[in-house]
C-alpha cells in the first residue's frame, strides 16, 4: 500500500519494523510525478508492499535526519534502518528488485 | 514537408553524408562538362557546406604537371599557406585556411613554370565561431602549424593561426577530442548530439575541407576520446545506455565496417563508490575522459574524473597493472597492490578530476591536473579562487610502485588558469608542451565557485569566459592564446598534411544506432483533441535513421514521448528537471533557454507506421506527424 504521511509519528508506525520503501518526493519535481505512477505499478505488482511517501519539503528533519539531498530519492528501510538507496527517477523493475532483495 | 497539424513543425533532413555526397558529384559533373583551364578554374567555395574557409579549384592542363597553391596572408608572407601536389592532368585542389569575408590571393604555380593567381572569396564565419582575443608566439615557432580547438560552450570548432586569424572551422559542432588520424584526416565526435547531456551518435572522419569520409554510429554512443590503433580501428569511449551508469566503457570499432569488435568494461575491476570526487555520482560513477593506448607496454590507461584517478590496464587480458591518484578513500588491498608512493625532493601535487593522460616514449604519465575540489574529503576542499589547474608530467616506477612529480606548468598562475573541467596536455618532446586550460569562468573578477564555466552567461557582464592554450619549450612560454569562451581541447596541426588532402567518393554512414530504451510505466492520461500549444514549440525532425522531438516544456512537468499505432505503442519519459551541472564537458549542444528539450529516437527495433503523440501532465496530445520504422 502507499501511504503519503501526514505526521512523523506515523511515519515511524510505518517504517519501524519490517520492510519499508520510503519515497522522499517534490511537487515541482518532473520525475516524481513520474515515479508516482511508476510506485502504484509496483504497489500493483508485489504482494502489498510497504510504501511510504514523504514531501522533501514539508519534512525537512527526515530529509536532514537520512541525509536525503535531492528528489526523488527513495529509501529502502529494514526495521528503520536504511539498507539501500536510489536516486532519480527509476523504472518499475528496479525498484521490485530492491525490494525483493531488502 | 508535411505540416498536418500548424502547430507542430516538421522537418525533414538529409545525413551530412549525404548533402556533402550530393554536392560534390554536382561539382565534378560541372568540371567534367566545362572547359576549365589553368587561367580559368572552376572555383567552388565551401565544396562540402560546412567549412566556408575552405574552396575547391579544379582545372585541367594537357601535359601531366605539379601544382603549389598558396594561400596569400593579409598582411605579410608569414600568414601564407602553401601545398604541392603530385603530377595530374586533372587537378582538383583542396584551398585551405581562407580567410573569412575576405577576397582571398591564391597563387597557383605549376612545375611547367606557368604561374597565375585567382581571387577566392572566403565565406562567413558561422556566428558561434570564436576570435582570438590575443596571441603571443612567433611565426618562426608556429611555421605552418594552427590551433586547431574544439568547443565546449557555445562555440564552434576553430582552427587559428599564428596572428590569431581564423583559418579554418565547421560549421557543425563536432565535439570533443579532435586528433588527426593516420591518413591526415580529423577524428573528432559526431556533430548528431544523441543522448543528455552531450552524447554524439558515435565519431567522425573528415577532411580539413570539411567532407565526413566516415561517421561510424555506436549502440552506446561517444563521449570524450578516441584512439587510433595502429592496424586503423579505432578505441572509443563509450557506455551502455541499458544499465544504470554511464561513461565506464571502451569500444574498439572496425576502421571498415564500423562494428564493434570488443568492449572494455571498467566496471567490475573495482569498487564505484570508493576514492570519490567532489563531482562523483552514482549513475556517472567514474566519468571516463580519456584512453591512451602505450604500445611499449601493450596497455590502455584510461582517465575516471570522478574517482580522481588514471589506471592502466592490459590491453589483452583488461586487467588493472596500476592506479595513479590520491590513496585517499579506496580500499587498503587496492591501495597495496596499484597505487603509486611519492618518492624524491622536489614539489608534489596528486591531480584531481584530471583530463586528457597520456604516457611519454620515457614512459611517464602526463595530464590536465584540472584540480577541481583538490581534496577527497569535503572539509579540506579548496575554494576555486584559491585553487590552480596544470599540466602536470609524473615518472613512475611500475616495479617500486613510486612516482615522482618531474614537471609542471599552471600551479604558479593560481585561479587564472584555473578550469574546472575538460582541458588537455600534449607531449611534444622531452621539456616541450602544450597545456590547454580550456573552462576558465569568472563571477565578479574571481573563479566562479557556485557554477560551473560552461553554465556561466556571456551575456552577464558580470561573467566571463575564458580558454587559455599556453606552449612551454623547456620552460619558456613559446606560445599563448586566450578565446573568450570555453574550449574542450586544443590541437597543433598543419592544414595540409602528407597523407591524401583529396577525397573523392561516397561518404558512408557505418555503424548502428541503438534502439531507444522505453519506459516500462505509462502515466494515466487523457487524449484531447486540442492541437498542442504553440508555446511548447513542438518540432519533429526525421533523419534516415533517427527521428527527434523537440519542444519547450516547464520545469517539473510530467512529459512522456509516445508513439502508438493500432498494434502497438513505444513510450519514452522525458526529464523536465534543470540540467546536471558537475559534469558538464561539452555544453555545445544545450539550448540557451534550458526548458527547450528533446529526445533521439533510432528506428531501430521495431517497425510499422507510428502517430507520434506526447503525455504533458495528465492529457495527451496528438502532433499529427506520423514517422515510418523501416
Amino acid at each position: 500500500m502507499i501511504t503519503e504521511i501526514q505526521s512523523r509519528e506515523e511515519f515511524k508506525t510505518l517504517t519501524e519494523s519490517g520492510k519499508a520503501l520510503v519515497e522522499f518526493y517534490s511537487k515541482t519535481c518532473g520525475p516524481c510525478k513520474m515515479l508516482s505512477f511508476v510506485l502504484k505499478d509496483v504497489d500493483k505488482t508485489l504482494d502489498n508492499p510497504t510504501i511510504v511517501v514523504v514531501d522533501f519539503d514539508e519534512y525537512t528533519d527526515l530529509k536532514e535526519s537520512y541525509d536525503v539531498k535531492g528528489f526523488p530519492t527513495m529509501l529502502m528501510l529494514k526495521d528503520g534502518q536504511e539498507i539501500q538507496r536510489m536516486q532519480g527517477l527509476k523504472q518499475k523493475r528496479a525498484i521490485i528488485e530492491m525490494i525483493e532483495n531488502a | 514537408m508535411n505540416y498536418n497539424v500548424p502547430k507542430v513543425q516538421y522537418l525533414r533532413i538529409d545525413h551530412l553524408v549525404t548533402q556533402q555526397n550530393r554536392k560534390e558529384k554536382e561539382f565534378l559533373s560541372q568540371f567534367e562538362q566545362g572547359n576549365y583551364t589553368f587561367e580559368s578554374p572552376l572555383i567552388v567555395e565551401n565544396p562540402y557546406l560546412i567549412n566556408p574557409l575552405a574552396a575547391m579549384v579544379l582545372f585541367e592542363t594537357e601535359e601531366e604537371v605539379n601544382a603549389t597553391i598558396t594561400v596569400k596572408g593579409k598582411l605579410d608572407s608569414t600568414a601564407d599557406i602553401s601545398f604541392s601536389f603530385g603530377p595530374a592532368k586533372k587537378h582538383i585542389i583542396p584551398v585551405l585556411g581562407l580567410y573569412a569575408v575576405y577576397e582571398n590571393t591564391v597563387e597557383i604555380e605549376l612545375s611547367d613554370g606557368r604561374k597565375t593567381t585567382v581571387m577566392v572569396q572566403g565565406g562567413e564565419l558561422p556566428a558561434l565561431t570564436q576570435q582570438v582575443e590575443k596571441v603571443f608566439t612567433s611565426p618562426e615557432y608556429m611555421a605552418d602549424n594552427l590551433m586547431f580547438v574544439s568547443a565546449a560552450g557555445k562555440s564552434l570548432p576553430g582552427g587559428y593561426d599564428h596572428k590569431g586569424d581564423c583559418r579554418w572551422t565547421l560549421a557543425e559542432n563536432f565535439v570533443f577530442d579532435m586528433k588527426r588520424a593516420k591518413n591526415g584526416n580529423l577524428l573528432c565526435g559526431s556533430y548528431r548530439y544523441s543522448r543528455v547531456p552531450y552524447h554524439a551518435v558515435g565519431i567522425c572522419e573528415i577532411t580539413m575541407a570539411g567532407k565526413i569520409v566516415k561517421e561510424y554510429r555506436m549502440p552506446g554512443n561517444y563521449h570524450h576520446d578516441q584512439w587510433e590503433m595502429e592496424d586503423g580501428n579505432l578505441l572509443v569511449l563509450t557506455q551502455d545506455f541499458h544499465r544504470d551508469t554511464v561513461e565506464d566503457q571502451l569500444a574498439l570499432i572496425d576502421r571498415e565496417t564500423g562494428d564493434v569488435l570488443r568492449i572494455w568494461d571498467i566496471r567490475g575491476l573495482f569498487p564505484m563508490d570508493v576514492g570519490k570526487s567532489g563531482s562523483w555520482s552514482e549513475h556517472d560513477w567514474f566519468h571516463c575522459n580519456a584512453v591512451w593506448y602505450d604500445k611499449a607496454t601493450h596497455s590502455l590507461s584510461l582517465s575516471g574524473r570522478h574517482q580522481d584517478i588514471i589506471i592502466n590496464i592490459d590491453y589483452e587480458t583488461g586487467e588493472l597493472r596500476w592506479m595513479l591518484g590520491d590513496p585517499e578513500g579506496w580500499p587498503q588491498e587496492l591501495v597495496d597492490k596499484y597505487f603509486f608512493t611519492p618518492v624524491g625532493n622536489g614539489e608534489f601535487d596528486w591531480q584531481y578530476e584530471q583530463h586528457a593522460c597520456l604516457i611519454t616514449p620515457e614512459g611517464d604519465v602526463m595530464c590536465f591536473d584540472n584540480g577541481h575540489w583538490r581534496a577527497k574529503k569535503k572539509e579540506n576542499y579548496l575554494l576555486n579562487k584559491d585553487n590552480f589547474s596544470r599540466g602536470v608530467r609524473y615518472k613512475i616506477d611500475t616495479e617500486k610502485m613510486t612516482i615522482e612529480q618531474v614537471w609542471q606548468f599552471g600551479k604558479e598562475r593560481g585561479q587564472h588558469f584555473y578550469s574546472p573541467y575538460i582541458c588537455n596536455v600534449e607531449y611534444y618532446a622531452d621539456g616541450h608542451y602544450m597545456v590547454h586550460s580550456g573552462g576558465i569562468g569568472y563571477v565578479d573578477g574571481r573563479a566562479s565557485e557556485h557554477l560551473l564555466p560552461a553554465f556561466l552567461d556571456p551575456e552577464d557582464p558580470t561573467h566571463v569566459q575564458k580558454s587559455i592554450t599556453v606552449e612551454v619549450k623547456d620552460d619558456v612560454v613559446m606560445y599563448e592564446m586566450h578565446i573568450p569562451t570555453q574550449f574542450y581541447r586544443a590541437e597543433k596541426l598543419p592544414l595540409y598534411h602528407g597523407g591524401d588532402n583529396l577525397f573523392l567518393g561516397e561518404g558512408k554512414v557505418l555503424g548502428t544506432l541503438d534502439v531507444t530504451p522505453e519506459f516500462d510505466t505509462i502515466p494515466d492520461s487523457e487524449e484531447v483533441s486540442e492541437a498542442p500549444s504553440e508555446w511548447n514549440q513542438i518540432k519533429i525532425v526525421e533523419e534516415e535513421d533517427r527521428f527527434t522531438f523537440h519542444g519547450r516544456f516547464a520545469k517539473g512537468t510530467l512529459l512522456m514521448l509516445c508513439l502508438e499505432n493500432e498494434k502497438e505503442s513505444h513510450n519514452y519519459y522525458i526529464s523536465t528537471t534543470a540540467r546536471p551541472a558537475l559534469a558538464m564537458c561539452v555544453g555545445s549542444f544545450m539550448a540557451a533557454d534550458d526548458r527547450q528539450l528533446s529526445l533521439n529516437v533510432s528506428k531501430l527495433g521495431f517497425s510499422g507506421v507510428f502517430t507520434v503523440k506526447y503525455i504533458l501532465d495528465d492529457k495527451k496530445f496528438n502532433t499529427g506527424i506520423t514517422i515510418t520504422f523501416p
